[in-house]
């Protein structure tokens, strides 16, 4: 449904790409990366309301690489809503069934009236129809904006950090509403987030960019747990990221740089750099603790800190490298460990994955 | 209770906003009082001051209306746009601003002039520039249309750019995008930059006295009589173009544009 065949776009001195990417008729895509990745240039060259340097952009199977914004068929929303602020929130909806809505005579308007009206319903706005954007919540207009792109019919929807100004009551209601209209609607969904939890909360289908370069293209297990970068992993959240060397003669563990072995699950494949293990993989215990199987690699530091962060705190383990573990808040208290104490960490081998 | 305190410093910028509103008043207060009470009156009844007055008025509105129909494009592709040379557009257009005017004039009489490239195109037809209606809204056009298009050009790069990307997902064409979406987000600052030129041309003398002494313009009128008959004699129409463009500004600043300077940016 969606198709970037080498695509790429040109923003000062700033490239993306080149793309290639596929999003099928119905899926919920999500583009992520960090901030000043690029994404939005994507999502723009998608819409057409971007030009791009090179390559195809396909929507339904057509090359629309040269074709207007207005004749692709698709719907733009943005993070903040960008409802036109001299329009009621039913001329704005009333804008995608027909630009004339603003200039049509009465009659036409009551014509559209049950349209708008419908929209509304599906997208919850129905009392918000005569007021001014400038009166709305970050929820009620990204609402709006979405009852607004719907207005003109689009198969695909483009949404750009749309939940990334909306509190958080507002934003599990906006992810039903997004979901029931990829689902209900069948609409095809490339979503645009730097927001980890909001990708896994909506999005089927994964494509991470970072720096202009897609990285990984994934179901979110898959891009969470076997990040095809270092950039990635970081990205997902992976917080320990370290350099490895092949053990001559020993295809079951890695050397770790400065010292020490992790355990691998299986054989690591040639010019394999990096093994990355998340943070909730490692366990710790008191170094006294004793080893229970060969499963897994023992590796003993010192408690550098401990991070509270909520009901997860993060132990910083300088065995060195220095491994960062997340340990639930009661489960630390019951561990009894302190800063500068000694401890045993545990790597199981199927936690390990190189890149 | 200190934070309820007037602050020095805004004290300082009271004084300071006083002393320069004073520099400004002064000599227009100076000039209506010395006037005398039944100024306006004896203006009115003179047909001569009257027919300039609304030459001057209508000359500065016709300059500034084509000004917006050719200005309002440049100043939003200006705004939108980038592309090789456009510095020097940006610069070219406000060329008027730190040209002298009496040089102004004379470089618009070597174009538009009898003797001139373009004045001798459309002398045959029966267009000159020179002491005529079209000569005065050719160098009023001339001195004030940065006004416009510098205010307007601003205006638009103040409007998000990404609600004409929406509104073309939505259907519109980028002029359609620009007419609905766009331009009735600007409009007061547009407007603002059209009540600018239209006040600079009407105060034009410089250029408008090389390219046409006849018909008078009230600055031209207000010089005349200065030189034949003294200050006495020049204060009615001075007064009364002063007082015209006061209401104008005032109306314009309290009526049309009652948002100016509070969203910034112009919008509805």
């Amino acid at each position: 449904m969606i198709g970037l065949r080498g695509v790429e776009v040109v923003a000062g001195g700033f490239s993306v790409g080149a793309l290639d990417l596929d999003v099928p008729a119905g899926d919920y895509a999500v583009l992520l990366g960090p901030s000043g990745a690029g994404k939005t240039l994507v999502l723009e060259a998608v819409a057409g309301v971007r030009p791009v340097r090179g390559g195809a952009v396909l929507i339904r199977g057509e090359d629309v690489t040269r074709m207007p914004a207005e004749r692709r068929g698709v719907g733009l929303v943005f993070q903040d809503g960008l409802l036109f602020p001299h329009l009621t929130v039913a001329r704005n909806i009333a804008y995608g069934l027909g630009a004339a809505w603003s200039a049509s005579p009465g009659r036409r308007r009551r014509a559209l009236r049950p349209q708008v009206a419908r929209l509304a319903a599906e997208t919850g706005v129905v009392d918000l129809l005569e007021r001014r954007p400038a009166t709305l919540s970050g929820g009620e207009r990204q609402r709006v904006a979405l009852a607004r792109a719907l207005a003109a019919g689009p198969r695909v929807l483009l949404l750009d950090e749309p939940l990334s100004a909306v509190d958080a009551d507002a934003r599990e209601g906006l992810q039903d509403l997004l979901r029931r209209l990829n689902v209900d609607e069948g609409l095809t969904v490339l979503h645009v987030t730097h927001d980890l939890g909001e990708a896994f909360a909506v999005g089927g289908l994964f494509a991470v960019l970072v720096a202009g370069r897609l990285q990984q293209v994934g179901a979110p297990n898959d891009v969470l747990r076997r990040p095809a970068t270092v950039e990635v992993a970081r990205f997902t959240g992976a917080r320990n990221v370290f350099e490895v060397r092949p053990v001559p003669g020993d295809s079951s563990r890695l050397a770790l740089a400065p010292s020490g072995f992790l355990r691998i699950s299986s054989p690591a494949p040639a010019g394999v750099r990096h093994a990355v293990v998340r943070a909730d993989d490692i366990t710790v215990a008191p170094e006294a603790r004793p080893r229970v199987d060969e499963g897994a690699a023992y590796l003993t530091g010192r408690v550098r800190r401990v991070v509270c962060a909520g009901a997860t705190s993060v132990v910083e383990v300088d065995v060195p490298p220095l491994f960062r573990v997340a340990v639930a808040a009661r489960e630390l208290e019951a561990l009894a460990i302190e800063q500068g104490g000694a401890v045993r960490l545990r790597v199981p081998a199927t936690a390990v994955h190189v890149v | 209770m200190r934070g309820r305190r007037p602050s020095l410093f805004w004290a300082a910028c009271a004084v300071a906003g006083a002393v320069l509103i004073a520099f400004v008043v002064l000599p227009a207060a100076s000039m209506i009082v010395g006037a005398g009470a039944g100024f306006l009156g004896e203006a009115l009844r003179q047909g001569d001051i009257r027919r300039s007055l609304w030459l001057t008025v209508s000359a500065a509105l016709i300059a500034t209306a084509i000004a917006f129909v050719v200005g309002v494009p440049l100043a939003y592709l200006l705004a939108r746009r980038d592309f090789v040379g456009k510095r020097a557009i940006e610069g070219i257009i406000d060329l008027p601003i730190v040209f002298p005017h009496t040089a102004a004039g004379i470089a618009l009489l070597t174009v538009y002039g009898r003797e001139g490239v373009i004045g001798r195109l459309l002398a045959p037809f029966g267009i000159s520039f020179t002491e005529t209606v079209a000569g005065i809204v050719l160098a009023m056009l001339f001195v004030s249309l940065p006004y416009l298009v510098d205010t307007a050009r601003e205006t638009f790069a103040l409007v998000d750019e990404r609600y004409e990307h929406v509104a073309r997902t939505l259907g519109s064409s980028p002029g359609g995008a620009f007419l609905r979406v766009t331009f009735p987000q600007a409009w007061r600052g547009v407007l603002s930059g059209a009540v600018l030129m239209w006040g600079r041309g009407i105060s034009e003398f410089g250029a408008v006295v090389i390219l046409a002494y006849n018909p008078k313009v009230i600055s031209v009128l207000t010089f005349e009589l200065f030189e034949g008959f003294g200050l006495r004699a020049a204060q009615p129409p001075a007064v009364l173009i002063v007082i015209v463009a006061f209401v104008v500004f005032l109306v314009a600043r309290t009526v049309l544009l009652p948002r100016r300077g509070r969203s910034g940016k112009g919008s509805a």
